[in-house]
């Protein structure tokens, strides 16, 4: 098979070793060669399309060992397959070769046609591998954009019923990432990778849902709600929840769906207890619960509302420290202290 | 008599070898030019006589390679034998065997060389 656009690298400091390699593969594949280990890390480094190397362990300069350690480093021994040059005499460096991840091992004196076809098979099985990775990484990447979608479209469908701006739920969304994030690096208790935070982010989306099980006449009610009223108001945590608990399939990723559930449930809750549905206090509220609420109440007194026109960033900041949006965890209020600047540029851009 | 049939009189396996060249005649006789230089530049007595034996196994373990691939087997025979020695801390064993076979060695060597 012609595989002349795939290169392979010789590195062995004696020129009748790499003389026999070379004429065992030129005519399949292009070969570079590499007198040390040194020339063979610029090798690999300058080209992109190396299909395999076949590396020597005693060389000057910089010998296999250190070429395979450095591979590791870079992770690129997971993508190129490195065969071991050697007299097999010593096992202890074969050992130490195979554990930095050499795939197979060339002895010396070199049996061409054995050699050809192990190192042809590899690389072949290589390629395929590589072109896998590359399809299941595709994948993901449409699997989540889908993912995302699926929920903007649910909160889409809040924003038609509901007066609140439709860039409430993006606004929530930059807010919720700034303040997660900076309390994660703040404090080691609240830590959460990106990854993490990126899911929390997603379902932050979703924390009004429930506002469809709510009639029209209390949702879009212009003026204060009577305390029947708000007692149906407050209903929209619990439902949004369930709704989200009885999505057959689970159609979004595990974590998301589980952060979004809590969300939806919890963004009422209070540090002091005094929110609701459930009552929570302190810690017992999950601090990504804690920061969407934050982040809704400072959203909600900035926007202008069908009850109320909007308040500038100062006096809503003001009322939030005040305590006038119910007592929030004083960690969390730091961390908005310490991004106000951040949090008015969100809230701004998406205005 | 060419070069290559000399050397298989002094039991350099030449099949094998051209074979290992994917029967490449003038690449594996281009080679077998370098074998003398390569030879020579490793050094490998000096290395006994100062008593460094790292290097010496060095410089016999790079030779049991070079040998073996050009399938000069009396020499690969020796360099490999020589290696083992050393590696089991018999260097004065491993000096014997190198010591043996440096007549024909350098018989070898020469026929190489005059044919150049």
């Amino acid at each position: 098979m012609e595989n002349k656009d795939k290169t392979i690298l010789i590195v062995d400091d004696m020129e009748i070793n790499r003389a026999i390699l070379a004429e065992g593969f030129t005519d399949t594949y292009h070969i570079i060669e590499a007198e040390n280990g040194k020339q063979a890390m610029e090798t690999i480094n300058a080209h992109r399309d190396i299909a395999a190397v076949l590396l020597d362990l005693i060389m000057p300069e910089m010998d296999g060992i250190s070429v395979l350690r450095e591979l590791n480093r870079t992770g690129k021994i997971n993508h190129i397959p490195v065969f071991i040059i050697t007299a097999a005499d010593n096992e202890d460096t074969l050992t130490e070769a195979y554990e930095l991840g050499a795939v197979d091992v060339i002895s010396k004196p070199f049996i061409m046609n054995f050699i050809k076809s192990r190192i042809t098979n590899i690389i072949e099985l290589y390629g395929h591998r590589n072109e896998l990775v590359e399809i299941v990484n595709e994948q993901i990447k449409k699997l989540s954009k889908i993912n995302k979608s699926m929920i903007e479209t649910l909160a889409t469908l809040i924003e038609f019923r509901d007066c609140e701006s439709g860039e409430h739920v993006r606004r929530i969304c930059g807010l919720t990432r700034i303040l997660l994030t900076s309390i994660s690096d703040t404090y080691p208790e609240y830590y959460m990778d990106r990854v993490e935070i990126e899911k929390v982010v997603n379902a932050s989306i979703l924390h009004d849902v429930g506002k469809i099980a709510i009639p029209d006449g209390i949702l879009n009610k212009p003026g204060r709600l009577t305390k029947e009223e708000f007692e149906i108001m407050k209903q929209h945590t619990v439902k949004g929840g369930e709704m989200l608990e009885n999505i057959p399939n689970k159609i979004f990723d595990d974590d998301t769906f589980k952060y979004a559930i809590d969300i939806c449930r919890h963004h009422h809750e209070r540090w002091d207890g005094r929110g609701y549905p459930d009552g929570l206090a302190g810690d017992e509220i999950t601090i990504w619960a804690q920061i969407v609420a934050l982040a809704d109440v400072y959203d909600a007194l900035t926007s202008p509302r069908c009850y109320k026109a909007a308040f500038d960033h100062e006096t809503a900041l003001n009322m939030i420290y005040n305590g006038e949006c119910g007592v929030f965890n004083p960690k969390v209020l730091e961390i908005l202290r310490k991004n106000e600047c951040n949090v008015k540029n969100e809230h701004d851009l998406v205005l | 008599m060419s070069m290559i049939d000399k050397l298989k009189e002094l039991g350099v396996n030449t099949d094998e070898g051209l074979k290992r060249f994917m029967g490449n005649a003038a690449l594996y006789e281009r080679m077998m030019g370098k074998l003398p230089a390569n030879v020579r530049s490793q050094e490998v007595m000096k290395h006994f006589d100062e008593k460094d034996y790292q290097a010496a196994l060095e410089s016999t373990h790079t030779l049991k390679g070079v040998t073996g691939n050009l399938s000069v087997t009396p020499l690969y025979q020796a360099y490999s034998e020589a290696v083992r020695l050393l590696r089991e801390n018999e260097p004065e064993k491993a000096r014997e065997v190198v010591e043996a076979v440096l007549p024909l060695e350098n018989e070898i060597l020469n026929c190489i060389e005059n044919d150049q």
